[in-house]
């Protein structure tokens, strides 16, 4: 198979750069009239980008431990909140010098440590693996063109109305009078930042043990080899090729991604998907006349939550959840992998709808997804973070068990 | 034999495959065609721990064919996914 025959099954160059161009062409026109969009723009198509590239997927990443026993994905989000705790740790010690007054951060993902969080994760957990993504894999997997992915949508926004549904009882039963654990308040920036960094090393070691036991021989991946750059057009090439055409490393994204949110949280706050989603679903079901009660206690959150009412439709976080999905989607143009995949077998319309249900109702009551009760979360520095964690671990555990039944 | 997983997102592409080796004949080839790009990583990786070398070819844009077969004699995994990284990369 020579390179020749290969380029005959891809589209033209000047083709393949057409979504990225527009989507720096949005961020030009935004960030000339409306600067604050614009950055939140610049966030969403980075997410979409660089998960797109390394196909980063954090449903993956826990379902895999079960399915076939690899952390390697899981350890490349370990890395990344790594990062983002020890880049967070600094910055909300600048922000609120002196934790120990019970002083919050303001905007800072540390939530009531309730019921409704690990009920919420198991679910989110479970959900995500039935539909085969995330919320944000959702997201970035419609931009890739997956039609599945769109019916999971459908399903996280039905999940979220209902959350929106039953929201004043999770409220009244668990949120309001669940403790807010930060740990900086009795540990001190320093303490909580080297606790939670030893917690993420050691797991980190577990998820190697794990596999030396479930994965059986792992088979190590060499590097890429490389043709021979002579001219300085060959290693622009090359370069070009490693960005935008070659998959990255997962763990590269994982950093990235790390990067990205620490960046939006020094602009203004963490990053989250989900409060955007439940604007639409607010929206959507609203259309049907359909609206929950008032939803108490809403004032006490910040990012993730559900929305009352609907604020108007450009927002920031509009642009942060468009621009994941036209991030993936210039990504995936650009690399030649872009195609309108049409699941083939009825089941997996129903895992998507399910799965998607099942994961919006837990992202509904537990404040977020996989990024904003997660990935923001942990390096927040409070322990809502973990308890998601762990019931999106254990969601994954029953999720794999019922997958591998439709197989 | 042939395995037509279009459609599939993970872990199908990979379950599929692994299924459809053990009752493929020693001497026949799967040719498993998939358009889920992290299939090109977990479908190889489970084949060569199963002895089973693959090629990869690009179809069309998000679309590509593997072929596993028995390898003959043991086999060097780290040649197997060398070959294969190789030639994912040329594909895009």
């Amino acid at each position: 198979m020579s390179v020749s025959t290969v380029a005959t099954h891809i589209e033209p160059f000047g083709v393949r750069v057409v979504p990225a161009a527009l989507g720096l062409a949005i961020l030009m026109v935004s960030a000339r009239w409306a600067p604050v969009l614009g950055f939140w723009w610049a966030m969403g198509l980075g997410m979409g980008f660089a998960i797109q590239r390394a196909r980063l997927c954090f449903a993956a990443s826990f379902r895999d431990l079960f399915v076939n026993g690899r952390g390697e994905l899981m350890r490349a989000v370990l890395l990344g909140l790594i990062v983002a705790t020890t880049a967070f740790a600094a910055l909300m010690a600048r922000m609120v010098p002196d934790p120990s007054t019970g002083e919050l951060v303001p905007k800072i993902h540390v939530w009531p440590l309730g019921a409704n969080v690990l009920v919420g994760g198991l679910l989110f957990g479970l959900g995500m693996v039935l539909a085969g993504g995330c919320v944000s894999g959702t997201l970035w997997r419609i931009g890739e063109g997956y039609v599945g992915s769109l019916v999971a949508l459908g399903g996280i926004l039905l999940g979220l109305e209902a959350a929106a549904f039953s929201w004043n009882w999770w409220w009244e039963n668990s949120m309001s009078t669940a403790p807010r654990i930060w740990l900086p308040h009795t540990l001190g920036y320093m303490g909580a930042w080297i606790s939670v960094l030893a917690a993420l090393a050691m797991l980190y070691l577990l998820t190697y043990w794990w596999e030396a036991r479930r994965a059986g021989p792992e088979i190590p991946v060499p590097g890429r080899p490389q043709p021979p750059l002579v001219t300085f057009q060959d290693r622009l090439r090359a370069l070009w090729n490693r960005l935008f055409v070659q998959a990255w490393p997962a763990s590269a994204a994982a950093v990235a991604l790390a990067l990205l949110n620490v960046t939006a949280f020094a602009f203004d706050h963490p990053l989250g998907v989900t409060g955007e989603l439940s604007a639409w679903s607010s929206r959507t079901f609203g259309l049907l006349g359909l609206y929950p009660n008032h939803l108490e206690g809403l004032d006490q959150f910040s990012g993730c939550n559900l929305v009352d009412a609907p604020p108007g439709l450009l927002t920031n976080t509009f642009m942060l959840d468009v621009g994941l999905v036209f991030g993936a989607f210039a990504a995936s143009v650009m690399a030649s992998e872009f195609k309108i995949r049409l699941p083939r077998r009825p089941v997996r319309y129903l895992q998507s709808a399910v799965g998607g249900t099942v994961m919006g109702y837990g992202a509904g009551i537990a404040l977020g997804c996989t990024i904003g009760a997660f990935f923001s979360a942990i390096p927040s520095l409070g322990l809502n973070g973990w308890l998601f964690g762990l019931g999106l671990l254990g969601g994954a555990f029953v999720g794999s068990r019922i997958i591998r039944r439709l197989a | 034999m042939e395995l037509d997983v279009r459609g599939e997102i993970c872990p199908y592409p990979m379950m599929r495959t692994v299924n459809a080796l053990e009752k493929l004949p020693p001497s026949e080839a799967l040719e498993v065609l998939t358009d889920h790009p992290p299939a090109l990583t977990t479908i190889p990786w489970e084949a060569s721990k199963r002895g089973y070398a693959v090629d990869v070819e690009k179809v069309r844009s998000g679309e590509w064919k593997l072929t596993l077969r028995k390898a003959q004699g043991p086999l060097d995994p780290l040649a197997v996914m060398q070959e294969i990284s190789q030639k994912v990369d040329m594909g895009g």
